[in-house]
Parts: structure tokens; sequence; C-alpha cells
């Protein structure tokens, strides 16, 4: 192994293989997709409601409303706007305020709401709406509630937002896409176009290839991992630990890479083994998501031992002691794979003869 | 045309598909993977708010609520009802104090215990509070001078809602069918680099007897993976014929996409760099049945959302020819279209 033909082979990778499509997608794709899931889980699966209002004439209900958490508050301009939205589903219920509403509702005159209803919403949607909009009118109009109610919390389950439960899949997005693609492309593509005889027929040896591919995975794996860390503001209260857990996942990922990129005689074979085989390393992620599932089950998936380590530091402030275990098994386990990278490499290199 | 030759080409194509034994396998895992995916979806919706009610004393308010999509279970009690949401029962439990309806009557104001499990998130809590005191107005005889007018938009839906499962049908089968374009793709980008598709041209096939071999096989493997799908998960149930219709014509769609894709790509990298853009751009209008009001209109101007918007409604509300034949006209200018485009790159790339 010579440092100097591998930092020369990773400048030519770097410079070169940033051009192509899958360097652009290892990258874009785990932003794209953590700024898709974030968006999608943060409102989509969001169990409020969702109330329109049209209101002209400036009532004091929707500002209530528009300050009340538990639903979601839209606002429109115009009657066929808000009627469209209930059409298509994009509130529950759309109410129209009159002219007038707050002066009637304060004299306890008769007035009148209009409230659409989208076909397609819950009944619980709909009831939650109403009751709430019955319930600040009757606010507005200083009715005091007959009754005091005691909120009294039971269990110690604790209520995990759906932006955490999504975090271990994208960080697995971020370091695994990059982290196995890039080597394992890169390798297939110069054995493709024999390009990878050509170079061990110089002093380059196979290791030195190997290695600078495995580099410029890890680089970008990290790099990925770090930001969508960051975007997601989950780097915790100990960095270094977290980086040093996202590189043992990292080593793991190009190592899968080099093996993939050693044996894959092409990249449909290369897709096709992804399409089937990527749940045994999104399992943990997927697992993480549904609280539900018994979470030992994770424990099977190798990339159990990156990510359990990687979400203690990040969301429980977890210290060494907690991760300890976790992390020794990752460390055996890139150890376990680095050992199939050489027999790989040699396995490749009696076959190049 | 030739109907020989055009038989000849296909099984050619189908066995070249199939010629890594892996991505035939893969292919067959993966209609499995989409049909036990649909399966453990929830088959029904949970529709109503379950709340139990301790309540040592009668009071009608709150024993006789009719509002849809709350449902009042009464305990026998207090500790009970405490493990009944510990144990996920009920969403909450409201214990009401023995002299709970003494105290309505005589203006003065109870305590009522509301019971809510730790994991309830905050929006069910503050629902559960704003119903208690509702129903403790209208027990305290004190009336809304607002009159809320409903008025149902579209479909009432209210008890027979379209379960998660069901929802995500039309956008399975879209994938399931779209995927097959970069199968479709890769196949002809290959042809064209390799020369075979120039040196099939000159044998006494024609170039129409060309594009109908791939055009058939394209079409076809993408027809037959939707159909097995939509049989399976009770996709056929209602009017069949009108989906079979949408499934070729979006299997149509998927064909051209791949002629297209397959002109303009050089290698199978550039297959996947193509057919990424297009098939996230074709995958979005299922997203929008998927989750209602997510996409807003310009989600007409994607061509799958005709197929999509067709599977869904024919299929989860019994639509008719009436409700739909303009999705399908729709469907088959923009195949014509696409497959002519596709036809003409070949062409040029190929002669």
């Amino acid at each position: 192994m010579n440092p100097r033909r591998i930092g020369i082979l990773f400048r030519k990778e770097l410079f070169q293989g940033t051009k192509g499509f899958i360097f652009i997608w290892a990258i874009v794709m785990p932003l794209l997709i953590s700024f898709a899931l974030s968006a999608l889980f943060g409102t989509l699966f969001s169990e409020k409601p969702k109330l329109g209002v049209l209101d002209e004439d400036g009532s004091q209900l929707s500002v209530m409303l528009e300050e009340y958490d538990s639903i979601r508050y839209k606002e429109f301009t115009a009657l066929s706007d808000i009627q469209r939205a209930v059409e298509d589903g994009a509130v529950d219920v759309g109410i129209i305020i009159p002219d007038g509403f707050d002066i009637s509702v304060k004299q306890g005159e008769p007035t009148e709401i209009t409230a659409y209803i989208w076909g397609e919403s819950l009944a619980k949607d709909r009831t939650v709406l109403l009751v709430t909009l019955a319930n600040m009118i009757r606010e507005m109009a200083a009715q005091e509630a007959p009754v005091e109610i005691e909120t009294i919390s039971l269990g110690e389950e604790e209520i995990i937002p759906w932006n955490v439960r999504l975090l271990p899949l994208i960080m697995l997005f971020a370091v695994f896409l990059g982290g196995v693609f890039i080597p394992a492309t890169s390798l297939i593509d110069e054995k493709e176009k024999k390009t990878l005889t050509a170079l061990v027929v110089t002093p380059t040896s196979l290791v030195d290839v190997f290695m600078a591919k495995g580099l410029l995975g890890f680089v970008l794996s990290m790099f990925v991992g770090i930001i969508v860390l960051l975007i997601n503001q989950a780097l915790g209260a100990q960095p270094l630990l977290l980086i040093m857990v996202l590189a043992l996942g990292a080593i793991m990922a190009v190592e899968l890479g080099m093996i993939f990129g050693a044996i894959m005689k092409d990249i449909s074979t290369l897709f096709a083994i992804w399409k089937s085989c990527g749940i045994l390393l999104f399992g943990p992620g997927i697992i993480y998501m549904f609280p539900q599932i018994p979470q030992w089950v994770g424990r099977i998936f190798p990339t159990y031992y990156m990510l359990e380590p990687l979400m203690a530091i990040s969301q429980k402030a977890a210290g060494w002691s907690d991760i300890a275990l976790n992390v020794f098994v990752l460390i055996g386990i890139d150890a376990l794979l680095f050992a199939l990278v050489l027999f790989t490499i040699k396995r490749t290199r009696q076959l190049d003869r | 045309m030739n109907w020989g030759i055009i038989k000849a080409l296909v099984y050619k194509d189908f066995f070249l598909f199939f010629r890594n034994r892996f991505i035939g396998i893969v292919t067959i895992l993966g209609l499995v993977l989409y049909i036990v995916f649909y399966f453990v979806m929830p088959k029904t919706i949970d529709e109503s708010l379950e709340i139990g009610l301790y309540a040592p004393v009668n009071i009608p308010a709150f024993e006789q609520v009719q509002a849809e999509g709350l449902v009042l279970t009464t305990v026998e009690s207090e500790e009970r009802l405490k493990e009944a949401v510990i144990d996920g029962d009920y969403v909450a439990g409201i214990a009401l104090p023995s002299d709970a309806l003494e105290t309505l009557i005589a203006g003065q104001v109870p305590d009522i215990k509301l019971y809510i499990a730790s994991d309830v998130p905050e929006e069910i809590k503050d629902s559960v509070v704003v119903i208690i005191k509702e129903l403790a107005y209208q027990q305290a005889g004190q009336p809304l001078t607002v009159d809320i007018k409903e008025e149902v938009l579209g479909t009432d839906m209210a008890g027979m809602q379209i379960p998660p499962r069901d929802r995500l049908r039309p956008m399975l089968a879209i994938y399931l069918i779209l995927f097959e374009t970069f199968g479709l793709a890769n196949l002809i980008a290959e042809e064209l680099s390799k020369g075979t598709v120039r040196a099939l041209l000159v044998t006494p096939m024609s170039s129409r007897d060309l594009f109908t071999g791939k055009g058939i096989f394209g079409v076809g493997f993408a027809f037959i993976q939707a159909v097995f799908f939509m049989a399976i998960v009770g996709g056929l149930n209602n009017q069949p014929v009108i989906i079979l219709l949408a499934l070729l014509l979006g299997s149509m769609m998927a064909a051209a996409l791949g002629f297209l894709i397959g002109s303009l790509a050089k290698d199978f990298m550039s297959v996947l760099a193509w057919g990424m853009i297009i098939f996230i751009l074709m995958a979005i209008p299922g997203f929008g049945v998927m989750f209602p009001g997510a996409v807003t209109g310009w989600i007409t101007y994607v061509p799958s959302y005709y197929l999509v918007d067709t599977v869904h409604r024919v299929a989860s509300f019994g639509a008719g020819w009436g409700d739909i034949w303009l999705n399908l006209v729709i469907l088959l200018i923009f195949d014509a279209v696409v497959f002519w485009i596709g036809i003409l790159g070949i062409r040029r790339r190929a002669l």
C-alpha cells in the first residue's frame, strides 16, 4: 500500500468522479429525502385536523383559531378558494365568518356560520373542529366553562415526534447511499471498461485502487452524514463522540461498497441487490419509526450498531459508557468486513491474472 | 407487419431481460413485496375518538352523547378506567365526581378528572378537553347563540372511509408500472449502444416490426404485473374493464417513456439518471391520493395523474365510464405522442 499513490488516485476520483450521476445522486438524494420526509411527516402525518377560514371582517374568532395549537389553520380570501380547498381535502372544514359576527356574539344575538365539510374527512376531525369552534365562540361571548378539568397523565411512554423517528432512516440513507455506491459503482465501472487491469499493470496495486475509492466513499459519507445531522439539529452534546460513531458507520458502508464492487459484474446487478437486500441495511431505521415493534428486532441488522449509539448520543445525551458495548460490536463488524475486503481484493487479483 | 418476427423479438427481449437470473428473481420478489406491503397496511380506519367514562351518577349530556366521531363508553370503576387508558383501549378517560349533577344544577363548577395516556398527542388531549366543556355547557343549559350550518362537499364518506391500504393501491400499481420503464429503457439503450438495433434492421425485419415487438414486450411486462397486483389486492372488484383499460394505458405510458429514455440514454447510468427524474415526477400523483390536499392543481399537468385518478375513483368510489372517459382519452393521447417521439429518437440514433 502506497499512501502517495492512494492520494493521487483519490484526487482523480474526487475531480472526475464528481461529474458522474451517482456522485450527485449520493449527495443530493439523502438531503432531498431529509427535507421531503421532514416536510411529509412534520405536516402531512400530523393528526391535527385542518380548518380553513374565510373572514373578510377581521373577526376575533379567526385570531383565536389561528393561535390555537391543536388544529391546523389556513386562511382564505375568496369563497371559491375555500370551497375548492374543502373539495380537494386541503382542509377538513372550511368556515365563512359573516360580517358583524363579533358584535352579534357579544350581544348574544342569534347568528350563523357556514361550515363546508370535506366529504372524506374523518368523523372525529369534523367533531373536534366544530366543537372547538363552538368553544371559541363561547369564549368570545364570555361564557364561563361550567366545569373544571384536571388532566392526569398515565403511563411512562413518551411521545416520539415523527422527525425524531425518521432521523435514523435518513441517517442510514446519508451514510450508506454514498458510502456503498461510490466505491461499488466506481470499481464496477473500471472493471467494465477494463481500466482496472490497465491500472494494476503500473506500480499501483489493487489495494491502492480499492483504498482510494473507499476513501472517497468515506469522505462523502461523512460529509453527507454531518450535513444531515446539522439540518436536523441533532449533533447532540457530544459531537466528537457522534462523529466517531458516524466514522465507524461510514467505514462499514465503504467496506460493503468495496465488496460489492469487487464481486459484482455490472451496475444492473448492483442495483438488483440494492433493490432486494437494501432492507438489511435500512431495517433498523424502519423499526425505529414504529415503537410498537419490539426494539430487539433491530439487533439482527448490522447497521443497528451504528444507529443505536448515534441516536443515543444525539437524542438521549448518552456518553461513552452508555454506548461502549454497541460501538465495540460495530468495530467488530468493521474488522470482519475489512477481512472480507482483503479476501475479495486477493480474489480479484487472482481472477485478473 | 410480420407477426412471426414480432413474436421472436418479444421472446428474445423476454429472455434477455431474465438472462440475469438474479434480476428475474428480484422482479418477482419486488411484486411479492408490494403485495405484502399492501396487506400489512391498516385495513380499517379509526374514525372515532373512543373515550371511557366513569359516571357514578347519571348525567344525560355525557351518557346520551350522539356526536359523530365520538364514542363514549361507560366503565364500572375509576380504577378500570385508568387501566383501560393505560392499555390504550381509550384515548382518554373521563371520571365524573359523584356530585357532578347536583353541582351543575346548583350553578357551581364540578371538578372532572381527565385521564390521558402519556403518549397521546397534545392535540388529542386538547380536543377531549373542548369536548368535555361542550358537553358540560349543554348539560348546564347554556345554548350556543350561533347556528353552525353544515354543508358536506363531495361524497359524504363518514362511516365508510377509505382505509390507508386502499388509498395506497393506485400508488403501488403505478410504481409497479413505472419501474418497468427502467428495464425497457435499459434494453433499448443497450441495443442502441451495441448496435444490435441496426443489425436487426438489416434482416427482413422492418422498423415497424421492431417497434411493435419492443412495445408489446414493454407494455405486456408492466401490464401483467399491474393486473396481477390489482387482482390480488382487490382492485378489480369494481368495474374491472375500466381498471384493466386504465392499467393498459398506464403500461403503454411506461413503455412510451421507456422508448423515450432509451433513445436519449447511452448506458445504464444515464437510463437511471433520466429515469429517476421521470419516475419521481410521475410518482407524485399517487402521493396526492395517499395524502389528499397535499398537492395542488398543477398535479393535473402530470400525465400519470389521469391513471391514478381513474384507478382511485373507480376502485374506491365505483366511478363509471361517464366519470373517467376524459382521463382515458388524455392518457391515450399522451401515450401516442411520447411513443412517437421515442420512436423518432431511436430511429435517429439507429439509422
